[in-house]
């Protein structure tokens, strides 16, 4: 009854992944995770939303905080148990099968920061302007979001010539992984509409790469 | 959408029906509806959509549309692409719990291979009730929320055989035209006709030959006869050499160039096109994995009569016994391997059964899905 050819191609989607998104972001991406988690503390309780197979996930627990890393791809999650458990980071990191439609089950005020990588893109409007309204809720005052996302430039120009650039590495992205992300348009506005303050934002040269620091309002400082 | 559009949505898109083509998720309203107005959810294949929205033309209900990444449904939920956070998502982030006072949404019954009633309302407080197979049965079904037998089987009927033909004989033709492009301009209009008719006698001659295919055949892998006994690729073969022989005869081009030309040509299509012929048909497990010598079997202790498997059955292989609260499976020889009785089973009564004693248990059809081409992280375990 499987449509073979189709199939085929989805099936092995997940072990070629991880290698499939590190090489299209030819180590951008490894470089915005260093730099966000620096805003990361020994002893915090962090949340990484589509942790995917937790190369955020490891950064954030190596600077010695407490992480639960969320993702609705089991297989994903399973890889990224075994990494975790090759690195013994174990006691620090928890994997849950989890979308950002259930984080209404996460406690109110809970974390100190939430971070995630590459996950907003995947998402659809509505599920990311819930998932920024539950972040905001979980956070605990002066709490952080840290986010690291592909963006549709706002420039005209820039607009356009992304979009032809990005057209080949879509069609790549596709092949390698089967999946079509949307860059997030006016992902800071969002942000700050959901009762954030921005904090920092890095752009890339084309724009088309956000790395973001946004804080809950509250808190000590 | 009228009916012109409607008629252009289906030709284009069955021409392209082997690429997903995904639509924007999330709440759409049909017509006027109410607090008590039923909610129905469907996957996010363009076409789908189009169906859906056609068949509930005049009646008033909330559609919400999930991330199935733009596969059909059955397709989709079988292959671990459509899951319980799928629906779960929609259900949550759509907005729709503010405009219904009720928690019962309507989801294709195809769809239960992959999602699970169980956990749905776990999470999110919704009752799951499985819709009809076709979605020309909702109407009917809206009203009582009762399924015929009939409305709970897939079928083949000649207007889905005219669709797999074409959805076949579309691509292939085209790749065919291309390869041909720089090598042999006039044996391109050739191709494309031999493709399109080969295909559409391919499908719709099916009822006729469907009788010798075996499901069970041991040969496995690229399959060239996938025909058990019949070889009616063998038949249709001969047809065309004989048919080529006649022509050449005819036009006096009697040469071994024209033989070999067309002769491979013929033989390649109807190669291609009988790759996966029982698995493009809804009616049998796809002849080439080795999941579709599985079968299902039930562990009568565990079992309370919850007939939740009688409900997801495409293939209707339940009956439950209601007096003795006990499924049987009288038809189990029809089973295409779907997993959806195992999937949806409350009691973990259900498991997998290999010919060699194997077993795989529920929870890891639940994680995996199906074995799709064989590459399941977690293999069979254990010996029953
Ligand atoms: C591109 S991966 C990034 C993974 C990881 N952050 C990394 O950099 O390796 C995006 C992940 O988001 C997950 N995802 C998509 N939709 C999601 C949702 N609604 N809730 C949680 N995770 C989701 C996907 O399963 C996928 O693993
Ligand atoms: S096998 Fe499971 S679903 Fe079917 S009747 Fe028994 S308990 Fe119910
Ligand atoms: S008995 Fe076979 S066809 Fe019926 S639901 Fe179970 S696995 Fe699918």
């Amino acid at each position: 009854m499987s449509t073979y050819v189709l199939m085929k191609i989805l099936e092995s989607a997940p072990s070629r992944y991880d290698r499939g998104i590190r090489w299209l972001t030819l180590g951008g991406l490894d470089r915005a995770y260093e730099r966000l988690t620096t805003y990361i503390k020994t002893g915090q309780k962090v949340l990484d939303v589509g942790c995917g197979t937790g190369a955020l996930t490891i950064l954030v627990a190596k600077k010695g905080a407490k992480v639960k890393g969320i993702d609705i791809n089991p297989q994903m999650l399973e890889i990224a148990g075994e990494r975790v458990k090759k690195m013994s980071l174990q006691k620090q990191v928890k994997l849950e099968e989890k979308g950002v439609a259930e984080l209404e089950s996460e406690k109110e005020e809970s974390y100190d920061a939430v971070v995630s990588g590459l996950c907003f893109s995947e998402l659809s409007e509505d599920e990311l302007s819930f998932a920024l309204k539950e972040i905001n809720r979980i956070l605990k005052p002066g709490g952080l979001i840290l986010v690291a996302d592909e963006v549709k430039p706002e420039a005209g120009l820039k607009r356009y010539l992304n979009w032809i650039l990005r057209l080949p590495l879509a069609i790549v992205t596709w092949i390698v992984t089967q999946t079509t992300t949307r860059a997030v348009r006016g992902l800071p506005d969002k942000i700050r509409e959901a009762g954030f303050e921005i904090r920092s934002t890095r752009y890339n040269r084309m724009h088309s790469f956000l790395e973001l620091v946004g804080q809950k309002p509250g808190g000590k400082n | 959408m009228g009916w012109i559009q409607y008629i252009l949505i289906n030709v284009v898109e069955t021409c392209l029906r082997m690429l997903p083509i995904p639509i924007r998720t999330g709440l759409i309203v049909l017509g006027n509806p109410g607090r008590n107005s039923p909610v129905i959810l469907t996957c996010n294949f363009h076409l789908t959509v189009a169906r859906v929205k056609w068949a509930l033309r005049g009646i008033d209900a909330y559609l919400l549309v999930a991330n199935s990444r733009g596969i059909n449904v059955w397709c989709a939920a079988t292959g671990g692409l459509f899951t319980n956070h799928d629906v779960i998502s929609v259900l949550k982030t759509s907005g729709v719990e503010d405009l219904v006072d009720h928690r019962q949404v309507i989801l294709p019954q195809l769809a239960a291979t992959g999602i699970e009633r169980k956990y749905v309302r776990k999470k999110t407080g919704w009752i799951v009730q499985w819709g009809p197979v076709d979605i020309k049965d909702l109407p009917a079904y809206l009203p009582r929320r009762k399924k015929t037998p009939a409305m709970r089987q897939v079928s083949f009927p000649a207007e889905q055989r005219f669709e797999m033909a074409v959805a076949w004989a579309f691509p292939i033709s085209l790749v065919a035209g291309l390869i041909l492009l720089p090598l042999w301009r006039e044996g391109i209009l050739p191709a494309v006709l031999l493709t399109w008719g080969l295909a559409l006698i391919i499908f719709m001659a099916f009822p006729l030959y469907q009788r010798w295919l075996n499901p069970r055949s041991e040969r496995i892998g690229f399959v060239l006869f996938d025909f058990g006994r019949g070889g009616v690729q063998l038949i249709l073969l001969a047809g065309i050499l004989l048919g080529l022989f006649a022509v050449a005869k005819y036009t006096g081009n009697f040469s071994g160039l024209f033989f070999a030309r067309w002769g491979i040509m013929s033989t390649l299509v109807v190669l291609v096109l009988s790759l996966d012929l029982m698995g493009s048909t809804p009616l049998y497990k796809s002849g080439l994995h080795a999941d579709r010598f599985l079968k299902v079997s039930l562990d009568t202790d565990k079992c309370k009569g919850a007939a939740f498997c009688e409900q997801v059955c495409p293939r209707n292989c339940y009956d439950v016994d209601h007096h003795r609260h006990l499924a049987t499976q009288p038809r189990a020889h029809l089973c295409v391997q779907c997993g959806a009785c195992i999937v949806q089973c409350p009691f973990d009564a259900l498991y997998f059964e290999s010919p060699d004693g194997a077993t795989i248990a529920p929870e890891i059809i639940r994680k995996f899905k199906l074995n799709l081409m064989g590459k399941r992280l977690v293999k069979t375990v254990g010996r029953g």
